[in-house]
């Protein structure tokens, strides 16, 4: 049976009860392809632990025991969530050989699931980037074409889906980083309402705006894992103890009467390929029974300048505990604490870090606080409201996921803030707080895929799975070349 | 424009190092981003409040002990560390 | 031309929780290096602050004995600074929006000190140098702290011990801060200024950084005023910096000048959410207060008339003024129940620590009964004395001094006819005493209070011998 739309989790699980396969067959498989890949999609492969953990698997098969939904299925983790004693470097030099001492609560969680975990996956070197090329590792490929990035921040855990080397992902959304490479290399990713799931133990960027969320091939995986990994965490302040989602049961639900809003401003500068694919996958909605009306949004405009800026600033006081004491790169070479700190630095990180952490002491430094990083603020409360506004009237939006489909590996941007440009889609829901998941919708004319992004209220995620599962259960992708990579089940 | 010694004091805050000759890229490089920034100069605000991203209040815990981590823990990833300390060593 | 001094103070008190303010690690001094920690303390990446309600209700109870106005909604704040001792590189604190503000201190001139703000912080760990290399242990990383600012009210180095002995004095009443300056449970910072006399215009200020000890604080005031008086004098200006006070040699030295001065870069983290609270949520922990020492030192001195010198000795130290309060509760005459503890208990342990410890083998019901006998009329001072000695020594019961028989005490007959039978076998000193010689009386007392066996009381007695001997 070849990958198909339907869920691989649910196949898995089949398999793995039907006793078709052993849980340690099936993880060779994977570790086998992984090692064939030549996506780079990987920055660590556990190879060992794997094995054991898909060993107690089969025990538990083989004494009768019903499995879970996630039991068995082999996954990978980007590189930024905290795993105790495998190495989490989030592909930088300055945390080269760091092994936590405990796991973060997603991946205890997953854990607890009965998750074997493959290895950890590339990414922008601490989640900043839009092309995974900023990884100390080299750039994860796309799957579709390899001459083309996968996209960023979790770029490895949408190269990996995507070339059937891991049946799911975790990554990480700070700006776009997960919904972004999930649209470059054509699989679903969920950005989660901020506070829906735990961050404790994933190393943040910008605490403000970083929320874990599953990439997977269909929405039904994404949903079970969703499922799976939110919730009330004790650990994080800024986790919402009165929201419990179950979002798997109702992916099938009627949408008819559906309110869809479409923001124009989302669609200036989006290359006339995806407006299209956009625009036919909106009819689709209009056939499902949705209503469909466009609407002027101008204060999105506002959310890249004001991402960057409070993302910065939060990410400066975020890596500045990187200092060659504690854990991770420490220079040989130094004549004082102060000198050993930033050599350290300068030579642990990478240009793109460098930048944001300059920028984020700028806006926060003396005399520049109230008109960058207060201002900013100011206006993080304006795009909320508006947000606020839009979802009085429209139950979801949509939008494009990127205004561009995977660029070509290490293109040239005229400067470092062009490729900022490619986040102009996704930011805004960081900026909000609010749900929002990538599905594909297309192809463009090199074959690349298209993503159209849904947005919807906070904790809305049920609703937006069950929109995105609707299109999904419409759509097949004759062309999808990825069809025949990897492990094959 | 950054000048020099904004540039400079902007390093130190960020505890990066900068080289003679890595001054005048890092200050391009610095302008760039700044004027990325700047474009919020352009937009006013008709708020003056700071956001409640989750509306939530009053996270708090109980005084209760947890049991701390063995001082190996703590310090293994300083290849256990000196005398239970984190060591910096002097160089010569 | 003479000159005013002005002084602030910022004071950092450790919280007496029983974990730290971000996680459940123990709060306590003295453990072997890095044994009171976790993931959160050593900033593993990653890992998030959780705030300690007790830490909260902490800053309430302080705020509300210093008078402050509790802010019903506040938030923590990241002070950002790269130093080893400092795991995440920020200091997670309160700048934008403390709990506390606007509250005083009154001296006991009836001058007010006025508090701007209190607000809640995490320690910093320790680095430890030795011959060049640095040794970092995180124990006391994430340890509970109040910092508490005064305006610039402070105008002596006499006001400012006077301040930090009754802010000690608080904090340990309310049971927030043992304030153990030697151990450093409280540190303050001191920034000094001076103007010409009466001027309105505050003169350029140093800090005087971590003052572990209240003399060496004065010392460095009086220190830094001399300075700052003789800069100006030779015509110089005084050089804004941060200074540190050399014990040695009693002066100051300067640690950074006003152009290294830190930029902080302080903003609200985003890790943590706002605390807020209500009006009822406020007057429940008021609630919790105990009376304050200086509601007991109004009551010891207006109603118990004990001399103002020895009401602010039993104030002083929590432990002795509920001491006080136990042992004298329901007695006609709490005074003597001072009088004890002065006289006699403080004679045996003098020093400060001692005296805050408070560790005597004498309960207060133990002395209770005993000041009970003697407003009974059942025991004389003298007698009372002498066996509330045996008693600090031993521990033991005033019953196991004083027989039933010795507390049966002496009728006003008896007295009467012992006073007479004392001046008639005396008469030389009674002719004496008629011709000037007070002294001489003593003589004839002596005689009764033996044949009385020392339960008589003197006073008394005295009074009648006079009686007798003037007819």
């Amino acid at each position: 049976m070849s990958n198909s739309k339907r869920g691989i989790i649910k196949r898995i699980k089949n398999m793995l009860s039907n006793k078709e396969i052993s849980c340690k067959e099936l993880t060779e498989k994977y570790l086998s392809e992984i090692k064939k890949s030549n996506l780079n999609a990987y920055v660590t492969v556990c190879e060992e632990k794997a094995y054991k953990d898909a060993e107690k698997i089969d025990e538990k098969i083989s004494s009768g025991e019903e499995l879970n939904f996630l039991e068995g299925v082999p996954m990978a983790l980007k590189d930024i969530i905290s795993t105790d004693g495998i190495e989490t470097t989030c592909c930088s030099k300055i945390l080269s050989g760091y092994k936590p001492i405990f796991d973060a609560t997603v991946w205890k969680k997953l854990k607890q699931n009965g998750a074997v975990l493959l290895g950890k996956l590339n990414m922008d070197e601490f989640a900043m980037g839009s092309s995974c090329e900023n990884s100390c590792i080299g750039g994860a490929k796309n799957p579709h074409n390899i001459n083309h990035v996968s996209g960023g921040s979790s770029g490895g855990s949408a190269s990996a889906v995507a070339g059937n080397i891991a049946a799911y992902a975790l990554g990480t959304d700070t700006g776009g980083s997960v919904r972004q490479p999930a649209s470059f290399c054509g699989v679903v990713g969920l950005k989660p309402t901020y506070g829906a799931v735990s961050r404790y133990g994933v190393i943040a960027y910008a605490s403000g705006f970083d929320q874990v969320g599953p990439i997977a091939q269909t929405v039904e995986d994404v949903s079970l894992v969703f499922d799976a990994i939110s919730g009330y965490d004790f650990h994080d302040s800024t986790s919402n103890p009165n929201v419990k989602m179950k979002t798997f049961n109702g992916i099938n639900n009627d949408i008819k009467g559906l309110k869809i809003g479409i923001p124009k401003e989302y669609y200036d500068g989006v290359d006339e390929k995806i407006k299209l694919s956009i625009e036919e996958a909106v009819k689709v909605y209009e056939s499902m029974g949705a209503t469909i009306e466009y609407f002027d949004f101008p204060e999105v405009k506002y959310s890249l300048p004001v991402y960057y800026i409070l993302a910065c600033a939060e990410a400066t006081s975020n890596l500045a505990r990187f200092d060659g004491v504690r854990y991770g790169y420490r220079t040989e070479h130094y004549k004082d604490i102060n000198e050993m700190i930033c050599k350290t630095r300068s030579e642990g990180f990478g240009p793109e870090v460098k930048r944001r952490i300059l920028l984020g002491n700028y806006v926060l430094s003396s005399g520049y606080y109230d008109s960058y990083y207060k201002k900013a603020q100011n206006l993080r409360a304006v795009i909320i409201k508006a947000f606020d506004r839009a979802f009085e009237k429209y139950d979801v939006l949509i939008t494009p996921t990127s205004p561009v489909t995977a660029f070509e590996c290490n293109k040239k941007f005229s400067n470092p803030q062009e490729i900022y440009l490619a986040d102009i889609c996704t930011v805004p829901v960081n900026t909000v707080g609010i749900p929002g998941i990538s599905v594909p919708c297309g192809f463009d004319s090199k074959g690349l895929p298209i993503g159209m992004q849904i947005l919807g209220p906070k904790f809305s995620e049920s609703k937006l799975l069950n929109v995105a599962h609707k299109y999904e259960t419409f759509t097949d992708y004759k062309n999808n070349k990825c069809v025949e990579m990897g492990v094959r089940l | 424009m950054i000048s020099r010694d904004e540039m400079l004091n902007l390093a130190n805050l960020s505890k990066l190092y900068l080289s003679e000759d890595e001054i005048e890229d890092a200050m391009k490089e610095m302008d760039g981003m700044i004027d990325f920034a700047n474009q919020i100069k352009e937009m006013s605000p008709n708020s003056h409040e700071t956001p409640n991203i989750n509306g939530l209040s009053n996270a708090l815990r109980d005084d209760e002990v947890i049991e701390s981590y063995p001082q190996n823990k703590i310090l293994e990833n300083v290849n256990g560390g000196k005398d239970g300390y984190f060591y910096i060593k002097k160089y010569n | 031309m003479s000159y005013d001094l002005v002084v602030g103070l910022e004071t950092h008190v450790e919280l007496l929780t029983k974990t730290k303010i971000f996680c459940g690690c123990k709060n306590s001094f003295g453990s072997e290096p890095n044994t009171n920690c976790c993931p959160i303390c050593i900033g593993l990446p990653g890992t998030l602050p959780k705030l300690n309600r007790e830490v909260v209700n902490f800053a309430i109870k302080a705020g509300l004995a210093l008078n402050c106005k509790i802010n019903l909604n506040s938030k923590m704040d990241r002070k950002n600074y790269v130093y080893p001792d400092l795991s995440k590189a920020y200091q997670i604190s309160q700048f934008y929006t403390p709990i506390c503000k606007n509250g005083y201190v009154e001296l006991s001139s009836g001058k007010r000190i006025r508090i701007h703000q209190i607000h809640m912080e995490e320690d910093a760990g320790k680095l430890v140098h030795k011959s060049g290399d640095v040794y970092v242990d995180y124990n006391r990383g994430g340890v509970p702290l109040l910092e508490i600012v005064t305006e610039p009210d402070i105008s002596s180095s006499e006001e400012a011990r006077e301040y930090v002995e009754k802010l000690q004095m608080i904090m340990r009443y309310i049971g927030v801060s043992d304030c153990k300056m030697q151990e450093g449970s409280m540190r303050c910072d001191v920034n000094v200024s001076v103007k010409p006399e009466g001027s309105r215009v505050l003169g350029t200020r140093t800090e005087i950084k971590n003052m572990n000890s209240i003399t060496f604080m004065t010392k460095a005031i009086d220190y830094e005023y001399k300075r700052h008086v003789a800069v100006i004098e030779s015509g110089e200006k005084v050089v804004q910096q941060t200074l540190r006070y050399v014990e040695s040699t009693n002066s100051t030295e300067s640690m950074r000048s006003k152009e290294d001065a830190q930029d902080y870069r302080y903003f609200g983290d985003p890790d943590l959410v706002e605390i807020n609270l209500d009006d009822l949520y406020i007057e429940q922990i008021r609630n919790t207060l105990p009376e304050l020492p200086t509601n007991r030192f109004k009551r010891y001195t207006n109603k118990f008339g004990i001399p103002e010198k020895d009401a602010l000795l039993i104030v002083k130290y929590k432990n002795v003024s509920d001491f006080f309060e136990a042992a004298s509760a329901g007695l006609k005459n709490p005074k003597a129940v001072s009088n004890f503890i002065i006289g006699q208990i403080f004679r045996n342990i003098e020093t400060e620590t001692e005296r805050e410890k408070f560790e005597i083998l004498v309960s207060p019901k133990q002395l209770h009964e005993l000041v009970k006998l003697i407003e009974d009329g059942k025991i004389n001072m003298n007698l009372a004395k002498k066996t509330f000695s045996k008693m600090l020594e031993s521990g033991k019961d005033v019953t196991d001094f004083i027989s039933e028989d010795d507390m049966k005490g002496i009728s006003d007959n008896e007295i009467e006819a012992l006073c007479r039978e004392a001046v008639s076998k005396n008469e030389a000193a009674a002719k004496d005493y008629l011709s000037g010689k007070e002294k001489a009386i003593k003589a004839i007392l002596g005689y009764v209070m033996k044949a009385t066996k020392g339960k008589g009381d003197a006073l008394k007695i005295e009074k009648k011998l006079v009686e007798i001997i003037n007819q």
